[in-house]
């Protein structure tokens, strides 16, 4: 029975290493189905990572961590939005300096408290639930934001496909004219979409550091960043398909650990690489599939600017 | 108070734009520098006396400038048509490797004969990085930001795989180090300093690029599709032929970046051959306004923050990190400030 405790664990690390990834997915896919691309994950992440941490280790208290890790990550996104909806720039371009600011700040203010230990989120072991043998173990011994996690997946697909604001998402990031035409504040909607995707990225960023590492390191991220920037377009910028892949990709890593523990000669340099080249080849079957018109928001990446009327 | 799109964008916008992006991120800079508690004008005052008081520090300026022009070249090239090469640092270290296989593993000890192939084995290898983004981007149109950028990280874990492993040196204790070069592989340098042959010629590649791109046909049509694709393809000038011919010739020149710092200062291959010198050449690049020569310029401006910026570590034990918030900085207030370029501000009503 070694190996379906084997398998129990193997699940359980996985939906924990694959939660900072959902929240991420998630928080993108919201960004993205707007029509704004925020390429800034990964310093984001880390700031969120960084504040979330510093937070934890000066109150004690880590799930104020988790809060104020996601307003930095809403912080970085104001910083993104009021650049690519207000001043319509260049959405690529900003969304890299983020990362070039969110590492160069954390790795400049973080430095102090590299090593050092703060109150993290515990696991909860749901009454009763979590007895039955390894479904227990791999299910219901979990952190409350692995829960957090799966049940904002009905919440966030509920939003998208059923509510007003959700359609008005869609409007925007599918044709802006129309949705201007039709009175719809395109500025507005994408605006506060990039600001709910911030926080949420922000909130996996504390959430890497709080509950999942468990310490605070420069670079502590480590690629995550575009790893999630390629799961929004594997789950094609639908919630219950970011969920299959956050879990699905958080299960690599951790088996990536495995395997290496068991000493499967993969040098780690090449481990490093595969988030990269994986997310390149996922961005080259997106888009592919793009030429068929496959999931993704037509005026992704484009700045709407009305057109001045004379 | 209302927006109103510039029919015509008056030049001095652009001066004042980038001057003012230099100082407002030197401001915000000091701003955090006085939250971590150091006062910020001991921290400006010790770069200046650093890069400009001694021959040392002089020198030391040009040698952290040099690799910079290339990178900014590598990155302003393309963006003259338009398409951001943010992959510069990954094409100067598969620049350095190849340079670094010709120095350790070729038979042939003659700097006359060692030094030209390791130039070229650089600027092959840098161009064949690009390659990669270039192709997808001329076939699939993909995104080539993402593509360039993707495939830094896979360049220096490429290099860091090296030094741990297969090229490792056999004289090195417990560093990712490569053994040291022989004499013929590495570039005179002057003066008693570290100044070195790659400092000039990274003067006469920018000089070149700056005639190739400002009076050929070449560069001439390079600028026109940057300008307006549209009317260039209608001119005759193809899309693929312009992305791929850009992106090929800033990846030879950012390899030859890595091949000058292996060559003339490290003088083996290493883990961490740049600090980010390829992230630096976007900077560099929008502040030149993509001139070639403009690039001289604006590299020493970032030559003097890394000179500077290694006095602070070691005066005040600050982070190298402040480099890149600077940078991130100073490019989000151009783009940012490229809005007045378009756009003019009018205070008041309708017209």
């Amino acid at each position: 029975m070694i190996e379906v405790e084997f398998l129990a664990s193997l699940i359980a690390a996985s939906m924990r290493a694959g939660t900072p990834l959902l929240f991420a997915t998630l928080g993108e896919i919201i960004t993205e189905r707007s029509g704004v691309l925020n390429l800034g994950l990964e310093g984001i992440m880390i700031m969120g990572a960084m504040t979330g941490f510093y937070v934890s280790l000066v109150t004690g208290n880590p799930w104020l961590g988790i809060l104020i890790g996601g307003l930095a990550g809403l912080l970085l996104a104001i910083i993104h939005a009021f650049f690519t909806v207000t001043l319509k720039v260049d959405q690529a371009v900003t969304g890299l300096m983020l990362v070039l600011l969110g590492l160069g700040l954390t790795g400049f203010l973080g430095k102090d408290f590299v090593g050092t230990v703060a109150e993290y989120i515990t696991p909860m072991e749901i009454p009763y639930l979590s007895d039955i043998p390894y479904l227990g173990t791999a299910l219901f011994s979990h952190d409350p934001f692995v829960y957090l996690g799966i049940a904002l997946v009905p919440v966030i697909w509920f939003i998208m496909n059923k509510t007003r604001y959700g359609m008005e998402l869609f409007a925007v990031g599918e044709n802006p004219e129309a949705a201007d035409t039709m009175g719809i504040p395109v500025d507005r909607v994408r605006f506060i979409a990039v600001l709910i995707g911030g926080f949420l990225v922000g909130v996996a960023g504390a959430y890497l550091s709080l509950a999942y590492a468990k310490v605070w390191t420069e670079g502590l991220t480590a690629g995550r960043g575009w790893i999630c920037l390629a799961l929004v377009i594997f789950s094609g910028w639908t919630p219950h398909r970011a969920i299959f892949g956050a879990y699905l990709f958080g299960g690599l890593d951790v088996l990536s650990f495995k395997l290496q523990a068991l000493g499967l000669g993969v040098s780690y340099h090449f481990m490093r690489m595969v988030p990269y080249v994986f997310t390149i080849l996922v961005l080259l079957v997106g888009v592919i599939r793009e030429k068929e018109k496959f999931g993704a928001p037509s005026a992704l990446g484009k700045p709407y600017i009305r057109e001045q009327k004379y | 108070m209302r927006i109103e799109r510039r029919l015509e964008t008056p030049k001095r916008i652009y001066l004042y734009i980038t001057a003012g992006s230099i100082l407002a991120s030197l401001f915000f800079v000091g701003v955090l520098l006085a939250i971590i508690g150091v006062n910020p004008v001991d921290a400006y005052s010790t770069m200046m006396y650093r890069a400009f008081a001694t021959k040392f520090g002089v020198t030391e300026l040009f040698v952290k400038t040099a690799p910079i022009i290339l990178t900014g070249l590598a990155v302003s090239i393309p963006l003259r048509a338009g398409l951001w090469n943010i992959g510069a640092e990954g094409q100067l270290y598969m620049g350095a490797f190849a340079a670094s296989v010709i120095a350790l593993y070729l038979p042939i000890h003659t700097s006359a004969v060692v030094i030209p192939l390791m130039i070229i084995f650089a600027a092959f290898f840098g161009m064949v990085w690009a390659s990669i983004p270039a192709f997808l981007k001329a076939k699939f149109d993909l995104n080539e930001i993402i593509s360039t950028l993707l495939l830094n990280y896979v360049a220096i874990y490429w290099v860091e795989y090296l030094v741990y492993g297969p090229m490792k040196g056999k004289y090195v204790y417990n560093f990712p180090y490569s053994d040291l070069f022989g004499d013929y592989a590495i570039l005179p340098r002057f003066f008693g300093t570290r100044f070195h042959l790659g400092v000039i010629i990274a003067f006469v590649v920018a000089i070149l690029i700056y005639l190739l791109m400002m009076k050929t046909s070449y560069g001439f049509s390079v600028r026109i599709f940057g300008s307006n694709p549209r009317s260039a393809e209608y001119a005759g000038i193809k899309r693929s032929w312009v992305v791929v011919s850009t992106m090929l010739l800033a990846g030879m020149i950012a390899g030859l970046a890595g091949m000058i710092e292996v060559s003339g200062l490290h003088m083996r291959l290493r883990a961490n051959v740049s600090p980010g010198y390829g992230y630096t050449g976007i900077p560099v690049a929008l502040l030149a306004r993509g001139n070639p020569l403009f690039v001289i310029l604006s590299a020493f401006l970032f030559g003097w923050l890394y000179v500077g910026g290694s006095a602070m570590q070691t005066t005040f034990g600050i982070p190298v990190a402040i480099v890149d918030v600077f940078q991130a900085l100073v490019v989000l207030f151009i783009i940012g400030g490229d809005f007045f370029t378009r756009y003019k501000i009018k205070l008041g009503g309708r017209s």
